[in-house]
């Protein structure tokens, strides 16, 4: 006790931090897996997964002690460090974009000033995730999935920087905990409908889901950069794609939803968690709707689409928004 | 170039091709051509250019037969044609030489490369010209193994497996009962 | 191993298959690859081959029964209508007209039955996940209709020889009309999910372009014809069984990409259910099977029977000898022509639009290798 004493508190308050963001990475995953697959069944006009437990609702456990449990399977022609390394590298730079999230006025576990910042450089690390994956994998498809990979996110990172500067002109600070704060009367996707929609969509391509799965492509690529990966290192890449797809809602909510706000509850500054929450689960209901309904585009379709549409829009939009506020 | 029934008729027969209409709803098809390695290709290019299309090429074999001191091969090349424009089917017949070798239509007709390739991978019959005559639905161990290529003393002669030729009784019978279909 | 034939550096092989997901099967298509961009796919096919042929040629005919289905299971009727109509015109063997109005009716439920696959599978091809799931329930349907009165789901041995297996009965008409009824309902959810979806349209528009000229030039039949704008159809322009009696159009594209092929295959699924219902009207009674002989003799001479299959233009060609086994019996296969046009359709095109245009030709591939 005495240890902990001598320690700074900043230091405790950030273990602690993450180690609840941490689980609850784990506890997102399970939960999305759920949500995916229920969703995907009902769609399709079938139940989904109904055995495990009631609804099977205990599903996903058990597909995660499954996938905990399998060999870790490297097949000989791979770069075994590169291929080991490709898992890791997906799912640890997801865990800090959480840190600086404002969930409700108070739980937050740091605010930092360039949070939006540090949010985008933290999330574009996926993609050497993709990159080092399926380079090692020494698989011709792999590499497809990563090349496509690459350009996708360099294509679509512009759009989302402009969409979110659109909100940061407005709100005239970087830090998250204040963006927030701004939108206390009037939500920004009311005042910046436009740079939403650029913004969800570029996500969506960001986290690389349906209908822009280009680096996975299962008719195409058959699985693209993660075709060599079984077991453990599978399921890392998908703990770390329902983590990002959580910090894209997170981050949506924060600019244009505003955040933790909603009708007053008690102890607001610590609940306003369930305001954000739902509406961080209806993004992403809406992501996975859009998963099950549309076919995928074609690659060049897809950059033509950032380059030709979204980042004209954006900038036009950014122009607008700057010339408003001057005036 | 595109012409009517009668002009193909004639351009087959003006190419050497021996044509025999035959009752279609006894065998299938209205037109049956005999022709020559010498003049399956300009068959072809005439079939062509009166808009037919290649429905098959396939082998049969026989028993080989002894005709003016040359000996057949056994297997004859059997093509069929239909067209898109009217009620046409032609089924072309070749005696495949002694040596084997066919002219291939592939250059005419790019969907007989894999046909023609089927057929050398059944019945070892080659094509000359023909660009990549690889095994196609046999494998490369398989490359001398014809499985259709029947055993001796199941051959028949052609004149066994053919239509009695002008035979009225048997041609009677069988169109009256068809016709009915 | 193929050479290359282009001497850059840059440019390498890609083993699409044997066990990719879009080539429905065990075919392998060698890609001669510059980056994502195909410049020479060569299909590699055999992996399933069983030289049905072979097996035609050494038993008596009837035995040769089942093997028909087992060509293209997905649409296995119109292989088995094919084959006893072959040996009906050879042996000259009568067939009551209610058999055939059966042999049409089911036919045509097992047409829509392979469409209905096929989209959902084209679409699958495309990544969308859930037009395949509504396919196959709809096609549930019309497997347990065929079940109850066929006694198979796929492979099916229905027709025999101067008839069909048994009768239908009215649980089959009814069932029949009520799955028409539904699969009408049903043509708006796969236009709002499929034909009106901007990717999807964007994915098939201009792809894949067959044109009349290259049909021709490699005997593609079919829907896959009737996409390029050419009405051919077996069924109208060389008349079998009891087509004729029914009203029915043929539907045509006009272009010949993948969209075209796939307006013609939703489209054929609307004639199909046409033709079943008015053979459901008219149905005569009588005998579903006459009297055949146990030993069917074969005439010397050849015979030639072509029917539309759910792919193109079927063709069984047979040579008798004057025993009951077959001669020589060739069996031409739709998805066989149709695929070998892949190398010229393919060459420099991305790789998902190659997916696309594999997709649009729906082959099956045991049909192929036979």
């Amino acid at each position: 006790m005495e240890i902990i004493s001598t320690l700074p508190p900043e230091l405790i308050r950030m273990v602690f931090a993450v180690i609840i963001i941490i689980s609850f990475i784990f506890l997102n995953a399970i939960m999305m897996g759920y949500l995916e697959r229920k969703i995907a069944g009902h769609v399709q006009r079938r139940p989904g997964p109904m055995e495990v437990g009631s609804h099977g609702i205990l599903q996903l456990v058990v597909d995660g002690v499954k996938l905990v449990g399998k060999e870790l399977l490297v097949p000989v022609n791979v770069d075994r460090t590169l291929f080991r390394l490709g898992p890791i590298l997906s799912f640890t730079p997801v865990i800090l974009p959480l840190l600086v999230i404002p969930f409700s006025e108070k739980l937050q576990a740091r605010d930092l000033n360039l949070g939006l910042l540090f949010i985008v450089s933290m999330t574009s690390i996926n993609v050497m995730a993709i990159l080092v994956a399926g380079w090692g994998s020494n698989n011709k498809y792999s590499m497809f999935g990563a090349m496509r990979a690459v350009a996708q996110s360099i294509a679509y990172e512009i759009p989302i920087l402009l969409s979110m500067l659109a909100v940061v002109l407005m709100a005239n600070t970087f830090s998250l905990k204040e963006i927030v704060g701004a939108q206390q009367k009037i939500w920004f996707i009311l005042l910046q409908p436009l740079a939403f929609i650029i913004y969800i969509i570029s996500g969506v391509a960001e986290t690389n889901r349906a209908p822009f799965d280009l680096p996975e492509a299962e008719s195409e690529l058959t699985a693209g950069f993660h075709t060599e990966y079984s077991g453990m290192g599978f399921s890392l890449f998908f703990l770390g794609e329902y983590t990002n797809m959580f910090t894209v809602a997170s981050v949506a909510t924060v600019l244009f939803l505003g955040g933790w706000h909603g009708p007053t509850l008690p102890y607001g500054e610590y609940l306003g968690i369930v305001w954000f929450f739902l509406k961080v689960y209806f993004l992403l209901f809406f992501m996975i709707m859009i998963r099950w309904t549309y076919p995928r585009v074609r690659f060049d379709q897809l950059l033509n689409f950032a380059w030709k549409y979204l980042v004209p829009f954006s900038l036009v939009n950014i122009l607008i928004t700057a010339v408003v506020i001057k005036l | 170039m595109m012409g009517t029934y009668e002009d193909f008729k004639t351009n087959v027969m003006n190419l050497g091709g021996d044509v025999t209409e035959t009752d279609f709803h006894q065998r299938g098809y209205h037109l049956e051509v005999v022709l020559t390695v010498d003049t399956v290709r300009k068959f072809a290019q005439t079939a062509y250019d009166h808009g037919f299309y290649l429905v098959f090429v396939t082998g049969i074999h026989v028993l080989p037969e002894t005709v003016e001191g040359v000996k057949t091969s056994g297997l004859e090349m059997v093509y069929q044609f239909a067209t898109f424009d009217r009620l046409c089917r032609v089924k072309a017949r070749v005696s495949v030489p002694e040596d084997m070798t066919v002219p291939s239509i592939c250059h005419i007709y790019q969907g007989a490369n894999w046909h023609e390739r089927e057929t050398r991978d059944f019945y070892g019959i080659r094509f000359s010209d023909h660009p990549n005559l690889e095994p196609l639905l046999l494998c490369e161990e398989d490359k001398d193994f014809h499985p259709l290529l029947k055993e001796e003393k199941k051959l028949k002669s052609f004149e066994e497996v053919s239509w009695p030729a002008q035979r009225p009784d048997m041609v009677d019978i069988q169109t009256e009962t068809s016709s009915d279909l | 191993m193929r050479e290359s034939q282009f001497q850059e550096p840059n440019r390498f092989f890609l083993n699409m298959g044997p066990q990719h997901p879009s080539t429905h099967g065990v075919l392998l298509v060698v890609l001669e690859m510059d980056g994502e961009y195909v410049l020479d796919p060569q299909p590699v096919l055999g992996f399933i081959h069983r030289m049905h042929e072979k097996m035609g040629e050494s038993r008596p005919c009837q035995g040769f029964m089942p093997n028909t289905a087992r060509m293209d299971y997905v649409c296995a009727l119109p292989y088995n209508h094919g084959y006893v109509s072959l040996i009906e015109r050879k042996a000259g063997i009568e067939v009551p007209k209610r058999a055939e109005y059966i042999r049409v009716i089911t036919s045509e439920l097992n047409r829509v039955a392979s469409h209905l696959l096929w989209l959902g599978a084209y679409l699958l091809d495309l990544g969308a996940f859930t037009p395949i799931l509504y396919g196959f329930d709809d096609r549930e349907h019309i497997l347990d209709i065929l079940e109850d009165v066929t006694g198979s789901r796929l492979t099916y041995c229905y027709y025999r020889f101067g008839g069909v297996y048994r009768d239908i009965d009215d649980k089959f008409v009814e069932a029949t009309r009520a799955f028409i009824k539904r699969l009408r309902k049903r043509y708006d959810i796969y236009e709002k999910l499929v034909t009106k979806n901007i990717i999807f349209i964007k994915r098939a528009e201009n792809i894949g372009i067959i044109s009349p000229d290259m049909a021709i030039r490699y005997g593609i039949t079919g829907p896959n014809l009737r996409g390029s704008g050419i009405a051919y159809d077996i069924r109208k322009n060389e008349p079998y069984s009891v087509y004729p009696e029914f009203d029915f159009e043929v539907p045509v594209g006009e272009r010949g990409d993948c969209l075209d092929r796939y307006m013609v295959r939703v489209r054929e699924m609307e004639q199909s259910l046409r033709i079943v219902e008015q053979a459901l009207d008219t149905l005569p009674d009588g005998p579903v099977r006459s009297k055949v002989p146990k030993k069917i003799k074969l005439a010397p001479g050849d015979c030639n029977f072509a029917v539309e299959a759910a792919r193109g233009e079927l063709s069984y060609y047979l040579v008798g000898d004057g025993t009951s086994v077959p001669y020589r019996l060739k069996i031409r296969v739709p998805s066989y022509s149709n695929l070998s046009c892949l190398p010229e359709l393919g060459e420099g095109i991305l790789l998902p639009d190659l997916v696309s245009i594999m997709g649009s030709l729906d082959l099956v591939i045991p049909e192929i290798d036979r």
